[in-house]
């Protein structure tokens, strides 16, 4: 009877948790995939400006790099709105005016950030593609009027083609 | 029945241990007597258990005590709890209940895995803006002996590809522009592409023929812009 017993208390142990997944792989693989996204994703409103799209482009870090953003206007879809930086707030704005009062305005705001932060080695315009190629263009000039401009390299941001 | 009887048999007569299977008499017999007086004592010995209160209780002392119960102080403690009876399986206190972090962990997945895009952003080296004085640099095209392959796009968005040697090839598609690009440049020996850009002309156009020269190897691209109707 001891004997019988004995060999019967493992399987008594066993059967409760045969109904139960062991859910330990499964939270392992969802906290990786929660890591990866947390790493992935930004939390920047950049993302709003439609670059266009290039197969081929470097990566530049934004940290490191003077960044312009040009969109249309979307009230009249014909100007073009020049934002200082990195995200489009009212402040950082270009305010609209001529050509030439934008070129300064822009080319003042080069000259300050690459004395103040002399690490930054790149200047980023990043431009809607249905901006016009003028507009781009007086952007580029306005970053010409920067001497420090003068030995950082420009940059166009393009969206990746997959 | 039939085996308490047999089992009773044997001894009929003892004291009280028959469970009352005793033969009947028909008088009362001298168990039924020392029975009585057992209980009698019993019930002495329970009765001075029972609590009764004292004068030194107070005359308020209407409390549990009045009813004959013995306190719960007073309960013996050498009671056992059966075993059996309240078998419960218990968690073991060193595992948490993963559940709840579980959920939150799944909630934080599903909303950074909406939020997440997947969008690339790199950019494209340009060469910075020239003056927008008429430059003198008409010399030096002469100056350069290479072939080139020169893309224009007019102030529509038509794309013109244009080599030394052909004409003017008009492309009214982004993937016409870019073959008759790579067949100038497997034809001839261009090394340059030259992007000449009408001013309303559209930004994505200009980064699609600078793309196209990137693609097909070309060493050096330049940009023109001009705001002279074509």
């Amino acid at each position: 009877m001891s004997d019988e017993a004995n060999i019967e208390l493992p399987k008594r142990k066993r059967n409760p948790d045969e109904g139960e997944l062991d859910v330990t792989p499964m939270i392992d693989v969802t906290f990786l995939l929660l890591a990866f996204f947390v790493v992935v994703s930004r939390m920047d409103p950049q993302a709003a400006v439609a670059l266009p799209m290039a197969s081929y482009g470097d990566s530049i870090q934004d940290k490191e790099a003077v960044t312009l953003i040009v969109v249309l206007d979307e009230a009249t879809g014909e100007k073009v709105e020049v934002y200082k930086g990195r995200s489009m707030a009212d402040d950082t704005k270009v305010p609209p005016g001529d050509e030439d009062s934008q070129e300064t305005n822009i080319g003042e705001y080069v000259e300050n950030q690459l004395s103040s932060h002399p690490t930054k080695n790149a200047i980023l315009i990043k431009a809607e593609g249905d901006v016009k190629t003028g507009m781009v263009e007086m952007v580029k000039r306005g970053i010409a009027q920067s001497e420090l401009a003068k030995t950082r390299k420009i940059y166009v941001g393009i969206e990746a083609e997959q | 029945m039939s085996k308490k009887k047999k089992k009773s048999k044997p001894d009929p007569n003892t004291d009280g241990e028959g469970f009352g299977l005793n033969k009947p008499t028909g008088q009362f017999s001298d168990l039924d007597i020392e029975m009585k007086k057992k209980l009698a004592v019993e019930r002495e010995e329970l009765a001075s258990q029972i609590y009764r209160p004292t004068p030194e209780d107070g005359p308020d002392d209407v409390t549990y005590k009045n009813m004959g119960w013995r306190g719960i102080e007073n309960v013996e403690d050498d009671f056992e709890e059966p075993d059996v009876a309240f078998e419960k399986k218990e968690i073991p206190e060193d595992e948490l209940d993963m559940t709840p972090m579980v959920d939150v962990t799944f909630l934080l997945l599903i909303f950074f895995m909406v939020t997440a895009s997947f969008t690339l952003q790199k950019s494209l080296e340009q060469p910075p803006a020239k003056s927008d004085q008429p430059s003198t640099e008409v010399q030096e095209d002469d100056e350069v002996l290479d072939d080139y392959v020169q893309v224009t796009i007019d102030q529509t968005n038509t794309y013109y590809v244009t080599t030394r040697d052909d004409e003017e090839v008009e492309c009214p598609s982004d993937s016409e522009m870019r073959s008759r690009v790579k067949d100038a440049k497997e034809t001839s020996s261009a090394t340059r592409l030259i992007i000449l850009a009408h001013v309303d002309s559209t930004h994505a156009k200009l980064v699609t023929a600078w793309d196209t020269g990137v693609i097909n190897n070309m060493k050096e691209i330049e940009i023109q812009t001009t705001d002279e109707e074509f």
